[in-house]
């Protein structure tokens, strides 16, 4: 049965949770857990904090994710055509090159404009 | 491997305004990226007159091609359907498009930066697909690209709360709304197997045909899918962004979304009701749709009577507009006239709020303001805008010798050959309502005292936009006759079973 | 009906479908949320591994898990604080009776006019095979297609420039005395 083949990555799955599983309980139970005041105060690599613990995040951050979802749309159009990609032959080509170039249009105005730039 | 080759041809030109606009698009943002810094702003004009050209070259390829079965989307496996229903709202849309180009020139909001022309673009190659769409995918596909680009055109003034406002209603209202659309759909072609509308309409005759369980799936099919083009048409009780979208988009934005984007929603409508749709489901959604109208028209009149803002004011009274076009769309129900009454309403509609969004806009350049006080003495500041203002008004009231007259007239008397008086009888009590509000505006302007009488220049640009959408009210409302029947054989071309 | 191991594996993706939405819904600490949306998009795509969809499972991973809900992460952490509880939503009664209310007419509708849980019809080995030929051939479906990307095209220009943080270097107001 077509659902059998799967099963290799059931079991991935359970061995991947499972051993996440060990790494987490393991320190819980068998770790030292002996707090001191200087011991839980935030890690700032040694040296005393300086400014709040959490702070907000960059927007930057979010403009990378929605270029990443508008490129991973993109590629995953790109998926079936390139299962039959021989079938399809110059014409195959054609029409998901213009798929492709059109993407690439935004992609190289997006450049130019500086709206890739990190800062 | 693929099946027959098709002739080039044949592809091509069901979908020439698409290929139009997307060369259209590739040109803007070269534009937009290689052009010297000063010739930057000239893209606001490039824009518009390519959707002219656009424009003007769809008509003839369509009215050429219009009724010959070869050219009319076969050639694409008929997921497009270019028929002459199709190639009258495809160029509402892109004369919509063309004069809000125009208009957008002096309006700071926009700055006249290439996103909003890109977007501006985008929408429009979704709404004339819109129109045209022959198949469920098509639909969707296209109205969420043309709901995305709407979207950003009603949020584009980042650093406008009311525009983040706005953009942030539309888009969260329109994105749930959509998701209910296509549940909707998917139940449709769950229950049939079917995408094409062609097949569609057979299909769920076959599934009526079986039985009241058939019939109840299928009400609640149409149900959800109502949902979906009810937010697009902004109806009752669809209609909660349209005022605050209205108010607070850009001016540009709301002259568009309140055109093409209600005419492309109102021709997909009218094509989904009167192909998709077996006989037998016609009581299910005529009285409900007749009931929705008839609360549409009321409340969106009701409203826009106590409205200071003018944008506000024009929000609500396009949510009562659609409540009349509606009537049209009940009409469908009985009588094919009913089509024609809502593509003749569409076509007076989108130029007569495009005049009003007009001399909106450049009153909004001169004093910034957007208060109906401050259109006090406009007669006197600028008398080509008050009278653009007047024309625009009276269509809207449905006063002669202004196009929504006949707009109203055609609405009321396909509702009454359909069996519908008494929503036409609420229609006509709605219109002498709505009148008050549409000629204190005219008050306002010609008797008001404004404390700066200085007079206003209009730009050459602006000028075409007032030329155009003025002459053309006049003109759809002096001699109809062309116009209504323009209108009669596109609706009748709908439910033309091409081979 | 016998019970099989493949109704088992229903019950046991339609647990993580069902019960991550519900996490979502009832969870009052937004990285929760997203967390328990993950696990719900997981169920979604072991679902379609049972409809003999795995082009479609493959999509779901990549897209929903691995895109959107980062980027769902990732709003949540510019817009809100990632250690507070958000308030109770207002009307929840109200709110819960129309879903249930919906929930049990689709549930209805579907039952009936499906005839209950009856398996799939034939879904051909090599659908990934005629997606790729669909998506190309004009008498398919090449205008959703193409269409598809100029969506892209326009999302990806419109949301870089609503989540600027600066605008484009070489912006100049309007000025009133051009003649363009």
């Amino acid at each position: 049965m077509l659902v059998q083949q799967y099963l290799p990555i059931a079991i991935l799955v359970l061995f991947a949770i499972i051993m996440a599983l060990i790494v987490v309980f393991t320190s819980v139970i068998f770790g030292p857990h002996r707090p001191t005041k200087k011991k839980l105060a935030p890690y700032e690599s040694g040296m005393t904090p300086i400014g709040p613990a959490v702070r907000r995040l960059p927007v930057r951050f979010y403009l990378v994710a929605v270029l990443f979802i508008l490129f991973d749309v993109e590629i995953i159009f790109l998926l079936p055509y390139a299962v039959v990609i021989r079938q399809l032959g110059l014409y195959g080509l054609i029409a998901t090159g213009v798929f492709v170039v059109i993407l690439t249009v935004g992609l190289l105005y997006e450049w130019k404009k500086g709206g890739l730039d990190w800062e | 491997m693929l099946t027959e080759s098709v002739p080039l041809m044949q592809a091509v030109v069901p979908v020439l305004p698409e290929m139009g606009l997307l060369l259209l698009l590739i040109l803007v943002l070269m534009h937009g990226v290689f052009s010297p810094k000063e010739s930057r702003r000239t893209v606001c004009v490039i824009t518009g007159v390519g959707f002219f050209t656009l424009m003007v070259i769809h008509l003839s390829v369509g009215f050429n091609f219009v009724g010959d079965p070869d050219f009319s989307g076969s050639g694409l496996g008929d997921i497009v359907r270019v028929d002459a229903f199709a190639v009258m709202f495809r160029a509402m849309i892109l004369l919509a498009a063309a004069l809000t180009c125009l208009m957008s020139g002096e309006s700071r909001a926009i700055n006249r930066r290439v996103e909003f022309y890109v977007a501006l673009i985008v929408a429009a190659l979704g709404m004339c697909l819109m129109v045209a769409a022959n198949d469920l995918i098509l639909v969707y596909v296209a109205l969420e690209t043309a709901s995305v680009s709407l979207y950003i055109m009603a949020g584009f003034q980042r650093d406008s709360k009311l525009s983040s406002e706005a953009g942030l209603k539309y888009y969260l209202f329109g994105a749930v709304t959509s998701a209910i659309l296509l549940y909707g759909l998917s139940l449709i072609f769950g229950f049939t197997g079917e995408t094409n509308f062609s097949r569609l309409g057979p299909a769920l005759s076959a599934l009526t045909a079986n039985g009241s369980e058939g019939v109840f799936a299928l009400v609640v099919a149409l149900l959800l899918v109502l949902v979906g083009l009810g937010f697009k048409v902004a109806v009752v009780p669809f209609h909660f962004w349209t005022p605050d979208v209205y108010e607070g988009s850009p001016t540009p934005s709301v002259a568009f979304i309140s055109t093409a984007s209600k005419a492309a929603s109102f021709g997909l409508l009218v094509r989904f009701f009167s192909i998709v749709w077996p006989a037998e489901m016609i009581p299910y959604w005529a009285g409900l749709l007749a009931a929705l109208a008839a609360i549409t028209m009321t409340l969106g009149n009701m409203l826009a009577l106590v409205q200071k803002n003018i944008k506000r004011m024009l929000g609500y009274s396009s949510i009562a507009q659609a409540g009349y076009a509606l009537i049209g769309v009940v009409a469908l129900s009985d009588t094919e006239l009913g089509a024609a009454a809502v593509a003749f309403y569409m076509a007076m509609y989108v130029l007569t709020n495009l005049a009003a969004f007009a001399v909106i806009s450049a009153v909004e350049w001169n004093t910034g303001s957007v208060q109906i006080a401050d259109y006090a003495g406009l007669s006197r500041r600028s008398f080509p805008l008050a009278i653009v203002m007047v024309v625009a008004m009276l269509s809207l009231g449905g006063v002669p010798p202004a196009a929504g007259f006949f707009g109203k007239f055609f609405l009321f008397s396909a509702a009454v050959d359909a069996g519908y008086t008494w929503l036409a009888i609420i229609g006509v009590v709605n219109a002498i309502i709505a009148l008050f509000y549409y000629l204190t505006v005219i008050k306002v302007m010609f008797v008001g005292k404004a404390e700066d009488e200085s007079r206003y220049t209009i730009r050459p640009r602006l000028a075409v936009v007032l030329w155009v959408t003025g002459v053309g009210i006049l003109l759809m409302g002096t001699l109809a006759s062309p116009w209504w029947r323009w209108a009669v054989e596109a609706s009748q071309q709908l439910t033309v079973m091409l081979p | 009906m016998s019970l099989t191991p493949l109704h088992a594996i229903f019950a046991l993706m339609s647990l993580f479908t069902v019960g991550g939405a519900v996490g979502v819904v009832l969870n009052r600490n937004l990285i929760y949320a997203a967390m328990y949306l993950v696990l719900s998009l997981f169920g979604i795509a072991g679902l379609f591994i049972l409809l003999e969809a795995p082009f479609l499972a493959a999509v779901q991973i990549l897209v929903y898990v691995g895109a959107i809900s980062v980027l769902i992460t990732i709003t949540v952490m510019v817009t809100r604080c990632v250690f507070c509880k958000e308030p109770p939503p207002r009307q929840l009664t109200l709110v819960a009776v129309m879903a249930a209310l919906v929930m049990v007419t689709l549930g209805f509708v579907i039952m009936t006019r499906f005839g209950g849980l009856t398996p799939a019809a034939d879904v051909p080995a090599d659908s990934i095979e005629q997606l790729g030929v669909a998506f190309v051939n004009p008498q398919a479906y090449l205008v959703p297609f193409e269409v598809a990307s100029i969506l892209l095209l326009g999302a990806l220009i419109g949301a870089i420039f609503i989540a600027r943080d600066d605008l484009p270097r070489d912006e100049e107001a309007v000025g009133g005395d051009d003649h363009a």
